[in-house]
Formats: structure tokens, C-alpha cells, sequence
């Protein structure tokens, strides 16, 4: 039985359903990557596992328990999400905005007790932004940005972390930076789930590949076996050959080239 | 045995003495731990300095002020006559009535600006202050003798906000529809206001267009209640609110996620900011853009994130009393409206803040 799971959800924004039936266990200690085209509904899946959706049918569980029979903040204390654009506050820190992490194990008169204090440090160290502790995170570039919200989810402690599209928005070395402390942190035996946009990076780090059309679960597995040409033309609708990846004989995709440029 | 520990030392050393300096906190047994920014007690310390001698210039200038070192005495032990007078019945409940007022629109101020993310939220912009006129124009004239126009004011206030409530379709939740609503409800309301005027006689209309420029001049011993009561209940449930609120300032997915329930929080904020408002219109009629600058000032006096609500309290309560030591000293005498001033400077402020806005390209 996985720690969060889903079941039977009906998914959408007002009158638009995205996703019917949908049922999700979270493999536990896996770094699950979501990926699948624009709309799909991946994005509205994490949101719902997050509780920043309500379901419109169906469960999120907890321990087997269902999410709205628990108090907010204990739900805040076992999972975290790092949306897509979160705002970073005019003239915030660094070590600020990390702190705000917190939040769920603080009250009204504990504010900032050692164990936060702890908690933030180590963020700090573990995403590698100690030394912009005291920066404003405006003057940040935006791989460093990302790594302070990074900071932020893990400062709140959960045994579980929810990221949506991290890499959006970053070039491509800030990409990677983040893909690497995602894998770190999954060997520090944190469980994650991540949706990711890029195949070959989803193919590289994840230990769990969820693939979703439509607001459907067409695949699961390791990327080995979930990885095929097949699939990705039937998902993406895109012609291509899946190669053995020389750096770390996961699988990837190359893209068929169009005939107009065989013939060239 | 001896690496491990003198490792830890080092690491130690390394927290108190390292680029990273962990931040001051108030502690008091495992209960209580509060972050302590520096800048933010000198700002306030500032601020609480300038509000004592804007209280002493209040009582002891001009002709009828009560000289400084007779003052402790005359506080303590108000023996009747002049003295006593100008006290308790001329300066005192007056000065009283801006700072709470003063303190409650700064704090309202603070509340909407943090709730709408948007410099330019404040309870003038959704409709509350000409929901006032509106109900002191009413009661005051269309029907007068049947409410206070005190009391005027507030139903008209409430009125106003209960329209905004029925007119976003989804309650105080959805700061952006607000906004949009309360400029329509504020355009009703203002008017319905010009429509009583046109109909009033000369004598009647001038005093209401006093009352709705908000003005404080025979401010009573019941004024002093309501604004002080309105401060004491809703500035620490504003308080209360204010880790929450500023969870709500990064998303309402990343709040919700750390367990800041966004609609609830933000449902609560709007209705104490409203309280807030609320309480000072009653007690003086609207007085335009305290809420609206107090707050910004405050934030950039104190460069810190979050809603700032002591501190834009603090700032509200500033430039009340300066404003209204302002007008007590004019030359146009004591009657003037104090709202008419607040307006003049507020307004040059909004045109300040709508110029930066556009050049940062969020306007």
C-alpha cells in the first residue's frame, strides 16, 4: 500500500473535465517522473495528490486515510509541492523564503524554534545556496532561483515532494543542475514525483515513468521498459527511434528526421 | 574520539561566526521563539518616537495648547477649567480618534494590499469609503432623524461591501473581481451621493460634504470608542492572520500546499480589513488614501516581506495625527477636513505609484 494515493478521480477546472476515473499510487522511494503532452493532464494530477486541487470524484489517501480528514498543516508536514510559478515576495532573503517552509511545524507564539533553524541550514547546504542565504532572491539567476524554492519544499521536512516542471524557464545547465539534486535527494530516501517536460531527461533520472495521454495512465514501469517507439509516436505523436543513451544506458528518444531532410 | 567533537565546534563556529548568520530570536523557554528583524524595531521604534511628539505638538500648540510642563499634571489630574477642557473635550478625544483611525486604516491598508497583490488594493478602491458617503448622505438627508449619520455611514459601508460580496460571484475570495466590483459599486454609490446633494439645501449640503471628506474636528468620547475598540479587537486578529496571509503572497497552490488554506485565509483578511475600515468610517467618515499610503511607506521603510501590519499601523496612526496637526494649525481653522489633505497628499502619492507600477511594466 503506497503512503499517497489515488483513486477514481474526476479532475477539472469548472465545467472542463480533464481527467475521469484516474487512479495513481505513488510508489514509495521511487523518483517518479510524469511526462505526456501539453494537456494532458499531468500537471492537474500532481495538483490533486498536492490537495491545491480538489477532486471533483474520487479520494487522494494519506496513510489510507483520505486528505480532508486531516488538519491542513499535518498534511503540510508529510507532503510537499513546488508549483510551477510560485511568487517570490518583494524583498525577500533567500533564507527568508526558505523559512517560510516551515510554516506547517510552527504556531502562533513558536515562530522559529532550533529545530526550524536546523531545518533551514541544511536546506540551505543541500541545494547548495548557503552562500546567497542573505541575498534577495530577485538578484538571483534563475537555476539559483529555482534551487532557493527548491530549498523552501525541503526546509518544510516532507517525506514525500511534489514538483511540477522544475526545469521550465532554466537554460539548459540550470536544467540538469536541478534534474542531479532530484536524483540526490531520491538516494537520500526522499520519494519524489516530478512532471517533466523533456523525454531523454525523464528517461535518464527517473526510477518510475508514468506516461499519460488524454487524462489517461497509457504506461508505468521503469524507463527501460516503458520507453518505446510505439508508445512515444502513439503519446506524442512523434516518429522516432529510441537509441541506447552512451552515458547512462537509459533510453532515448531521437526523433525521426523528415524526409525532405533524408533526401538533403 | 576527539576529531568528532572538535568537529562539532567547528561547525558551531562556523554558524556564529561564518558568512551565514542565523537571525535574532526572541525566546522564551521552547514556547515561545519570535523572529526578530533589526530594521524593522528601529523603523518602528522611529515611528512610535514621531508619534509621541506629533501627540505633545497636538496638545501644546497654538493658543489654546497646554503648556508642555504643565501636561504630566493635567493628564494625571485634570483639574477643571481651560486646561481641562482643551483635554478632554477639544484636543483629547480628537487626537485619540486619528491615532486609532490612523491605525486602523494602515493595518486595513496593509491587509488588502497583501490579500490582492497589488499596491493599489485598499478599501477606497473596492467601494467602502463612498459606501460610507453614500449611507451618511441617506441617512443624514434623504431620511434624516432615523439613524445617526454615524451609524449612517456604517450601513452605507456595509451596504457597499455586501454588494461587492454578492457581485464577484464567489464571495471575498477573488481579490481581482473585487477590485473590478468595487469600482463599479463605488460609482453607484458616489452617484447616489451627487444626486442627494443636488437636492439638499445650501446649509445641509456643506456639512455633509464635510462629514463625507472625513474630518475630525468634535470628535466625542463615543468616537474614541468606536475606532479604539475597532483597533484593539481586529489589529491582533489581523495579527493572528499575518503568517498565513503572508503564505498566500507566494500562490495560492505553494500556500495551500504548506497548509496556508488560501481561501479561508484570504476570505478572513478581507473581512477583518473590512472591520478595520469599517470602524474608522464610522468614526470620521472616509478619509481618503491612509490605507492606501500608509502601508507602502511602511514597506519601504522597513525593505521587508511580508504585510508589515504593525508597522503600517504605526505609519496610518503618523500620518493621521500629522495631517490633523496639520489642519488645527491652518490658517482655514480646525473645520477643515482632514480627509481633504490626505487626499491632496494621497493623491500625488497614487500618481507616484501608478508611474512606478507602469514603468515596471505591471500596470
Amino acid at each position: 500500500m503506497a503512503i499517497l494515493s489515488a483513486a477514481g478521480l474526476r479532475l477539472g477546472y469548472d465545467e472542463r473535465v480533464v481527467a475521469e476515473d484516474l487512479s495513481f499510487d505513488v510508489p514509495d522511494g521511487e523518483l517518479t517522473v510524469i511526462i505526456g503532452p501539453n494537456a494532458c493532464g499531468k500537471s492537474t494530477l500532481l495538483k490533486a495528490l498536492a490537495r491545491t486541487l480538489k477532486p471533483q470524484a474520487g479520494t487522494v489517501t494519506l496513510d489510507g486515510r483520505p486528505l480532508s480528514s486531516y488538519r491542513s498543516k499535518d498534511v503540510a508536514k508529510r507532503v510537499g509541492m513546488l508549483p510551477q510559478s510560485p511568487i517570490a515576495p518583494e524583498s525577500i532573503t533567500v533564507r527568508d523564503l526558505v523559512g517560510r517552509g516551515r510554516f506547517p511545524h510552527q504556531g502562533v507564539f513558536r515562530q522559529w524554534s532550533h529545530a526550524d533553524e536546523q531545518a533551514v541550514e541544511a536546506a540551505l547546504v543541500a541545494t547548495g545556496v548557503a552562500e546567497l542565504a542573505d541575498r534577495h532572491v530577485s538578484e538571483l539567476s534563475g537555476g539559483q532561483r529555482q534551487r532557493a524554492w527548491i530549498a523552501m519544499a525541503l526546509a518544510q521536512e516532507t517525506e514525500l515532494l511534489l514538483l511540477d516542471e522544475p526545469t521550465t524557464f532554466l537554460d539548459i545547465a540550470h536544467q540538469y543542475e536541478v534534474l542531479e539534486l532530484c536524483a540526490r535527494l531520491h538516494r537520500e530516501g526522499r520519494t519524489l514525483v516530478a512532471v517533466l517536460h523533456d523525454l531523454n531527461q525523464a528517461a535518464r533520472y527517473a526510477t518510475h515513468l508514468v506516461v499519460m495521454k488524454a487524462g489517461v495512465i497509457v504506461a508505468s514501469g521503469t524507463p527501460g521498459e516503458v520507453l518505446t517507439a510505439p508508445l512515444v509516436e502513439d503519446v506524442f505523436g512523434l516518429p522516432c527511434e529510441i537509441i541506447d543513451d552512451p552515458q547512462t544506458h537509459t533510453p532515448m528518444v531521437v526523433p525521426l528526421a523528415a524526409p525532405t531532410a533524408q533526401a538533403r | 574520539m576527539s576529531a568528532p567533537s572538535s568537529r562539532c565546534t567547528g561547525s558551531g563556529q562556523f554558524l556564529r561566526q561564518g558568512p551565514v548568520s542565523p537571525r535574532p530570536v526572541l525566546r522564551m523557554g521552547t514556547w515561545l521563539s519570535l523572529p526578530v528583524r533589526r530594521r524593522s524595531v528601529v523603523v518602528g521604534a522611529i515611528l512610535a518616537l514621531g508619534l509621541l511628539v506629533l501627540t505633545l505638538l497636538t496638545l501644546t500648540l497654538g493658543t489654546l495648547g497646554v503648556p508642555l510642563a504643565e501636561l504630566p499634571r493635567a493628564i494625571v489630574d485634570p483639574a477643571p477649567g481651560r486646561t481641562e477642557f482643551v483635554l478632554n473635550v477639544l484636543r483629547g478625544p480628537r487626537l485619540i480618534t486619528a491615532i486609532a483611525t490612523g491605525a486602523a486604516l494602515g493595518v486595513a491598508g496593509a491587509l488588502f494590499q497583501t490579500v490582492t497583490r497589488n499596491p493599489l488594493g485598499s478599501p477606497d478602491v473596492i467601494g467602502l469609503g463612498a459606501g460610507a458617503s453614500a449611507g451618511a448622505a441617506c441617512f443624514g438627508l434623504l431620511i434624516p432623524g432615523l439613524i445617526p449619520v454615524p451609524a449612517g455611514a456604517l450601513v452605507g459601508a456595509l451596504a457597499a461591501m455586501g454588494l461587492v460580496w454578492l457581485g464577484t460571484g464567489r464571495g471575498f475570495s477573488s481579490p481581482g473581481r473585487m477590485i473590478l466590483v468595487g469600482i463599479g459599486v463605488s460609482a453607484m454609490a458616489v452617484a447616489f451621493v451627487q444626486f442627494v446633494l443636488t437636492r439638499a439645501g445650501q446649509q445641509e449640503a456643506t456639512t455633509l460634504a464635510t462629514y463625507i471628506s472625513g474630518t475630525f474636528a468634535d470628535r466625542q468620547w463615543s468616537d474614541v470608542a468606536i475606532s479604539g475598540l475597532t483597533v484593539a479587537v481586529l489589529v491582533p486578529c489581523a495579527l493572528l492572520l499575518s503568517r498565513r496571509l503572508d503564505l498566500v503572497e507566494m500562490g495560492d497552490e505553494l500556500a495551500d500546499s504548506l497548509g496556508g488554506r488560501t481561501t479561508l485565509t484570504r476570505s478572513l483578511v478581507v473581512l477583518v480589513a473590512i472591520g478595520l475600515a469599517t470602524g474608522a468610517v464610522s468614526a470620521t467618515g472616509p478619509i481618503a488614501f491612509v490605507a492606501l499610503t500608509a502601508p507602502q511607506v511602511a514597506r519601504r521603510l522597513a525593505k521587508a516581506p511580508g504585510a508589515g501590519i504593525l508597522l503600517s499601523g504605526l505609519m496610518g496612526a503618523v500620518i493621521m495625527t500629522a495631517a490633523d496637526l496639520l489642519v488645527q494649525q491652518s490658517p482655514f481653522g480646525v473645520q477643515l477636513p482632514v480627509g481633504l489633505l490626505t487626499a491632496l497628499v494621497g493623491g500625488v502619492y497614487l500618481g507616484y505609484l501608478l508611474v512606478r507600477e507602469w514603468k515596471k511594466g505591471t500596470v
